[in-house]
């Protein structure tokens, strides 16, 4: 049980750092939000999922309560934190932001 | 307390505080702001005040960078360089502050330090409420006890500044279609990306379980976190959300400029009517254990639980109402028709 715990968690830390990462060194708005959205979504939900199992580490009302409500908290970040990503994507590609490429060519638009 | 994450947070939260006043744009100072909130929060969790820390979350962070986002997008992102001042003033404004500044630190040295437990709040204030809150008003989390109980007044008065700030953003910035005189930028249109399918779903499904909590924040305020002020703030924000997600038209059409007016004076009236229904049946305002008198099967005790409960939801009524009027009012210059 424990070892589930830490292999959640930690895989929930490695994959923050990913997005951290890759927030920080990808070229363009697009790939960084790419992996802002995909990473902090998949991070979050491992960590909570990690805590919420935690918590079922003693069968009783108590700890059942409130893991039921950490996995309702992943069960809306899971809906709420891709759509903030399509929105904030969404207004970019609005107002016209250009995704990046390797070398810069005429007349493709996205 | 961990003095190690205290020490990185509060860190953090200086360097947001100095991005906030430095930085140009005021969209980023006011995501900057937010971000500052969050980290304030956490700091209030880690101290062990989770009511201060719900509230910080809730308004400070969501709902005042909504706020200020909508304002910044309304008037001017980016801030015009000041004219320099001359030096000499510099300087009479610096040795101002330095003087103050060593004031207060000497003043400081006679204060009782932080958390200390011979201080006088500490030895007389603090624990008459720890040990007297459960047997006088059965109400579990000392925080509301002591908010809508003990010092009723003042967050009477809370409510009826919060009442104030909406009335006063109304009166500054709504303005009738044939008077309108003062001629501002039309704000970007904003193309058709706002219609978008998945943002609507997804906050349509969103918007029914955020007033799902915020009831339940307001309801049980009286044993856990949260209170009247935060479940207000959430209600204000689902329709905020509903606002963006769709149109101001469509909230509009839920809660109108009327409504929301109405409701901000329903919410300070139950707040003051039960106060005053006190002083009619012969006790203090705001004194609730008399309302046994009148409530069906509650003695004295269980009368002051339910008194806080009602200006619980009186304080949730009035906060929603304002904060959804002042979103309406900031995000369309006050003209109510088509906002952000």
């Amino acid at each position: 049980m424990n070892i589930v715990v830490i292999f959640l968690i930690v895989a929930g830390l490695v994959f923050f750092f990913a997005t951290t990462v890759g927030l920080l060194r990808f070229p363009d708005f697009y790939s960084r939000m790419h992996a802002a959205g995909k990473g902090d979504t998949l991070s979050s939900l491992l960590m909570l999922g990690g805590l919420a199992l935690y918590e079922f580490h003693e069968i009783n009302f108590a700890t059942i309560l409130v893991g039921v409500k950490i996995l309702l908290i992943v069960v809306f970040i899971f809906m709420a934190s891709p759509t903030a990503t399509h929105a904030i994507t969404d207004a970019g590609f609005e107002s016209g932001v250009q995704p990046w490429q390797k070398e810069k060519t005429e007349g493709e638009s996205p | 307390m961990i003095w190690q994450i205290d020490l990185s947070v509060l860190s953090l939260v200086v360097i947001c505080a100095f991005a906030t006043i430095m930085v140009k744009d005021l969209l980023s100072a006011a995501i900057i702001f937010g971000a500052y909130s969050f980290l304030m929060c956490l700091l209030w969790t880690e101290m062990g005040a989770v009511d201060v820390a719900f509230t910080e979350a809730s308004v400070g962070a969501g709902v005042s960078t909504i706020l200020f986002i909508a304002a910044a997008y309304q008037t001017t992102r980016i801030v015009k360089a000041r004219r320099r001042g001359r030096l000499s003033s510099k300087i009479i404004g610096l040795g101002a502050a330095v003087v103050m500044g060593l004031v207060l630190l000497a003043a400081e040295a006679h204060f009782p330090g932080f958390g200390d437990p011979g201080s006088p709040a500490s030895l007389h204030l603090s624990p008459y409420y720890i040990t007297h809150t459960l047997a006088d008003t059965a109400v579990p989390n000392m925080v509301t006890s002591v908010l809508a109980d003990y010092r009723g007044f003042d967050t009477m008065f809370e409510t009826a500044v919060i009442f104030t700030a909406g009335l006063a953003v109304i009166a500054i910035l709504r303005r009738v279609k044939q008077a309108d005189r003062c001629e501002l930028p039309e704000p970007v249109a904003i193309s058709k990306g706002y219609e978008d399918t998945i943002i609507r779903f997804v906050s349509r499904q969103l918007v029914p379980f955020m007033q799902l909590f915020a009831l339940y924040v307001v309801a049980h305020g009286h044993h856990s976190p949260g209170g009247g002020f935060q479940g207000g703030v959430i209600l204000g924000a689902s329709f905020i959300l509903l606002a963006i997600s769709y149109d101001l038209n469509l909230v509009i059409s839920r809660m109108s400029e009327k409504t929301n007016i109405m409701l901000g004076n329903i919410g300070v009236l139950i707040y003051a009517g039960i106060g005053f229904l006190c002083l009619l049946l012969g006790a203090n305002f705001l004194d609730y254990s008399v309302l046994s008198k009148i409530l069906p099967a509650t003695d004295n005790i269980m009368a002051r639980s339910h008194g806080m409960l009602g200006i619980e939801i009186g304080v949730a009524i009035a906060v929603m109402a304002i904060v959804i009027a002042i979103y309406l009012n900031l995000s369309s210059h006050g003209k109510l028709d088509k906002g952000l």
